[in-house]
């Protein structure tokens, strides 16, 4: 289990995005996090929705590629020190960071980072092991 | 796998017999082309070269080639050798620039073109016992027309559906129970992705045996993808509506090269620049003399497609002779940077290339002096999106052996699947932007 992340392919063309939210709008799925990285001709959108096996399939019927993967999500302590203690812990371990994005949950307003590394089983069980907040499932 | 019957016995000629019919054919179809169009009159005598001068199909080569200009220079008609009463079926090429090449049959040019499709369509495998369904477009094209006439002789059941509306083309196939397909083959895989879109299995769901594919060339790749996709045998067959349309030559199921129709189309390769024949087994272009056509013979046409000829005998017992598949055509190839490069060439790398699509478009403009190629496909794999790494691990991989098998540099533009143009009838691959080619 995890939060699940949808990786949506999106080309460097006019409406793009629109498009991928468009899609969102009229399925009713919500958005809960969103990221693009600066890219030239074409690049990744990822993004954590409400109903993403929903939001995978309407993808598809508009011929939009995209995957869903578990991924590493957590809940650090609202305090300072707090990242540097996760990038301390994943980087004595040989854990590369590939990305990072975070977001708000609304109802109780805790901020939560989503975590690409290269080994995330590992990664998971050492910061578990370390008191960090992993976030299981969302909702 | 398919039976081993051959339609015609002219299919079996000893070479001795071949080279009989075709010296006298020839002799003949000189002499009445020199007395019927004016054309051809003028033409041997700018280039002295008297209807005597023909005395077996070894003087061939004495005489002037005929080429796709002469088509528009006489249209509509003044290439025919009979009057327009003897005319019964007219045809017009695609012509993708000003008027279109038009071509006639008399009554027993139907009754050879007909023949000339029975012989290619029993070669592929399809008999009396099949269903075929043609999906090329009708009217003035000759691809539906030919094939219909043909299939129709052997006694197969012939759906003349024409081209488009796919989604229809699949419900028929699955319904009337579909054992050939009669297409382009773009267009085939165009249709297997729209099956799959439908819930239809290509390769579960109907009884799809064979494919037949003409009108556009095709590399070994793609058929490859073609039968993957429908789990069926393809062959290819070629032609040209001003040959007489489809019914040149064909594969047999050995896929060995397409067995020329040589009793009535004589084949020879030049250098296309300099005109010159070349030797058995060279690659150059294609001419065809066609020597039993009454409305509309052609002395040594020259079809700018590049391919070679062999003679060798074929294990499914034919003697005719066999083209290799076309490799190019001599006016697509693309001179880039000084590098000639064929859009077969692009499109074999690209159908090696896992995790993207079989559609793809070439884009040729100029950045200063220099050409700039850009080449569009679709990415298929969702797996890429693990991370931009990958995704850009997949345009370097496309464009590293772009540069090892052609030595062109590109510039890959990985696209959304079906974002690029699909075609019911020939693809254009090809987008040439700069001015002067």
């Amino acid at each position: 289990m995890g939060v699940k992340q949808l990786s949506i392919f999106v080309t460097n063309e006019k409406g793009t995005l629109a498009d991928v939210t468009r899609i969102f709008r009229e399925h009713n799925i919500d958005i809960r996090a969103i990221s693009v990285n600066d890219t030239v001709d074409y690049g990744i959108l990822r993004t954590v929705v409400s109903d993403p096996e929903k939001a995978m399939e309407e993808l598809a019927k508009e011929g939009i590629v995209s995957k869903l993967s578990n991924i590493l999500t957590v809940n650090p302590v609202d305090e300072p020190g707090s990242l540097n203690q996760i990038f301390t812990l994943l980087g004595d371990h040989d854990i590369n960071i590939e990305y990072i994005y975070s977001f708000l949950v609304r109802e109780d307003g805790s901020q939560l980072f989503v975590l690409k590394v290269d080994d995330k089983d590992r990664a998971q069980t050492l910061l578990e092991n370390n008191g960090v907040k992993i976030i299981k499932e969302l909702y | 796998m398919g039976n081993n019957k051959i339609w015609s016995p002219c299919e079996t000629y000893e070479r001795e017999q071949f080279r009989g019919v075709q010296t006298e054919r020839l002799m003949e179809t000189v002499k009445r082309v020199y007395e019927q169009v004016p054309h051809y009159k003028k033409k041997f005598d700018e280039h002295g070269v008297s209807v005597g001068d023909i005395q077996s199909v070894d003087d061939l080569a004495k005489l002037p080639f005929t080429v796709k200009s002469d088509f528009r220079e006489n249209y509509p008609f003044g290439l025919f050798a009979v009057p327009q009463k003897q005319v019964v079926r007219l045809h017009a090429s695609s012509g993708t620039t000003g008027k279109p090449t038009v071509v006639g049959y008399t009554k027993n040019d139907m009754e050879m073109w007909k023949e000339m499709i029975a012989r290619i369509v029993t070669m592929a495998g399809v008999t009396d016992e099949d269903t075929a369904q043609i999906s090329f477009g009708y009217g003035l094209f000759t691809g539906a027309f030919g094939l219909h006439q043909g299939l129709e002789h052997i006694g197969a059941t012939v759906i003349p559906m024409g081209g488009g509306n796919t989604e229809k083309q699949i419900m028929i196939m699955k319904d009337f129970g579909t054992t050939a397909l009669i297409s382009t083959p773009s267009y085939a895989l165009h249709m297997a992705e729209i099956a799959r879109e439908m819930g239809v299995d290509p390769r579960k769901d109907l009884k799809l045996k064979w494919g037949l594919f003409g009108g556009e060339g095709s590399t070994e790749a793609m058929r490859r993808e073609i039968n993957d996709a429908w789990g069926i045998f393809s062959t290819e067959n070629y032609g040209m509506s001003e040959l007489i349309g489809p019914g040149v030559s064909g594969e047999c199921l050995h896929l060995n090269g397409m067995h020329i129709n040589e009793d009535h189309f004589i084949p020879e390769i030049i250098n296309p620049e300099t005109g010159e024949v070349l030797p058995e087994g060279s690659v150059g272009e294609l001419v065809i003399t066609t020597i039993s056509k009454e409305a509309l013979p052609i002395i040594r046409y020259r079809t700018s497609d590049i391919t070679s000829l062999h003679y060798d005998k074929c294990a499914c017992g034919r003697t005719t002779v066999r083209m290799a598949k076309i490799s190019g055509r001599s006016n697509d190839m693309l001179i880039l940077g000084g590098v000639n490069v064929f859009p077969s060439q692009i499109e074999e790398v690209l159908f090696n290339v896992e995790g993207i699509g079989p559609h793809y478009q070439i884009k040729v403009f100029k950045k200063g002096y220099l050409d700039r190629i850009e080449v569009d496909v679709e990415l298929i794999d969702a797996n890429y999106l693990d991370s931009f790494a990958k995704l850009e691990s997949l345009n370097q991989t496309i464009r590293h052996r772009l540069r090892t098998v052609l030595g062109i540099d590109a510039k890959v533009n990985l696209m959304q699947p079906r974002s690029l143009q699909r075609f019911e009838g020939k693809a254009k691959r090809v987008i040439d932007m700069r001015e002067d080619k």
